[in-house]
């Protein structure tokens, strides 16, 4: 065992040199400390005197950057809203018209009717993510895109009028009859949009694209 | 295919591109505090850092098809937050203190405790600030982050040996702010 140092290291001395006496360096060390690993002791370590001072000093001159990034740091309350704000703006909403009457028209945004068939997706057994979409990449998008220059600034009536076509993409529960969540999800969508806003005719499209389990464990597929 | 207990970040990018914004979202939500913890950390402005993060995961969105499956979406994000809040650091704007802990509560301190805390606190944030923003960038993402070495060298596109150098000269200067303030 190496002869214990007259006094334990001071940090400022330390963080001056390259080796402690017994030839190991500083800059490793540092790292072993910074890292997480003061307590891991290698052969060497558990029997020298200096490098078990050194990791001390250094342990206690790192402390509080370890605590400070433990800290947890929160995104700002509205971030995610702002940016999604920030993109539906970037993305030309789709039109439904729902209804024309004497006292005017009644419009709902397509990302609405989106929201309301993902969310009624998301409540039938088995469904473990739903996303919705009814935007640019659909037929009521391309219709909308087709006739775009026609429409009156004003009245941004929608192509389809009380047609909905709604995409969803959705991830199932493993062990469940894929077929059967697949077309209880289109009933009961068709049925609450059908309720909800009033769309009559409503096309919904499931894809399953992705199985998960409870668990995380890997099913063999 | 692979069954796991939560959609992927990959699986969301897919649907993402495909149009689902709800998918962006969802990216959004899980990544949003890192984005703007990161953007804190380097600049050390509460406001700058949440324009810098609501301007990466916008960027993100919009140059979604560019990103190549090869590397995470959180890796790509870090890379688009740590290079617009350079752009900001070098366009001139002086950093204000870095209040990291402004609005976390002293998790029922006493006072004279909470006050030691935030002078150490205080101490490593300036020492933090006052990083090359090379080495304050490895520091950020390596020990406040988590990310491996050969992550951080995949985000600033340097390589490990380079990170290891970077953040050897960075602890070391970090240790004797720290020693100065001890």
């Amino acid at each position: 065992m190496s002869e214990p140092p007259s006094g334990g290291p001071a940090a400022r001395h330390l963080l001056g040199t390259a080796t402690l006496p017994c030839g190991a360096e500083v800059d490793l060390l540092f790292e072993q400390v910074a890292d997480g690993r003061a307590a891991d002791l290698g052969a060497h370590q558990r029997e020298c005197v200096h490098c078990q001072a050194a990791i001390t000093e250094l342990a206690a001159l790192w402390g509080p950057v370890t605590e400070l990034a433990a800290t947890p740091v929160p995104a700002p309350r509205g971030l995610t809203a702002s940016v999604m704000r920030q993109i539906r703006v970037l993305v030309r909403d789709v039109w439904y018209t729902l209804q024309t009457t004497n006292l005017g028209t009644i419009r709902i945004a397509a990302r609405i009717v989106a929201a309301l068939a993902r969310d009624t997706a998301r409540l039938v057994p088995g469904v473990r993510v739903a996303l919705g979409r009814s935007t640019d990449n659909t037929p009521a998008g391309l219709a909308e895109h087709a006739t775009f220059q026609h429409r009156h600034p004003h009245a941004a009536v929608g192509v389809l009028g009380r047609t909905a076509v709604v995409d969803l993409a959705v991830a199932v529960t493993y062990g469940n009859p894929v077929h059967e969540v697949a077309r209880e999800i289109q009933q009961h969508v068709i049925a609450n949009l059908r309720d909800h806003i009033g769309l009559q005719a409503v096309a919904v499209n499931v894809t399953v694209d992705d199985v998960l389990t409870h668990d995380g464990q890997s099913p063999a597929l | 295919m692979q069954a796991r207990s939560e959609v992927g970040d990959a699986y969301l990018v897919a649907r993402a591109r495909e149009g689902y914004l709800d998918a962006y979202e969802m990216l959004v939500q899980r990544h949003s505090a890192m984005a703007y913890r990161v953007a804190l950390r380097l600049c050390g402005n509460h406001h700058d850092a949440q324009d810098l993060a609501q301007e990466a995961l916008l960027a993100a969105w919009q140059n979604l098809r560019r990103f190549r499956d090869d590397s995470s979406f959180s890796t790509w994000l870090y890379q688009i937050v740590t290079r617009r809040t350079l752009n900001k650091v070098t366009r001139g704007r002086v950093a204000d203190s870095l209040d990291l802990l402004g609005d976390v509560p002293g998790c029922g301190m006493e006072p004279a405790a909470q006050a030691e805390r935030n002078l150490a606190v205080d101490a490593v944030t300036d020492a933090l600030a006052a990083l090359p923003f090379a080495q304050r960038v490895v520091v950020v993402l390596h020990h406040f982050e988590g990310l491996s070495y050969a992550d951080v060298a995949a985000v600033t596109h340097s390589s490990v040996p380079a990170v290891r150098s970077h953040l050897f000269r960075a602890r070391r200067t970090l240790g004797t702010k720290l020693e100065e303030w001890r």
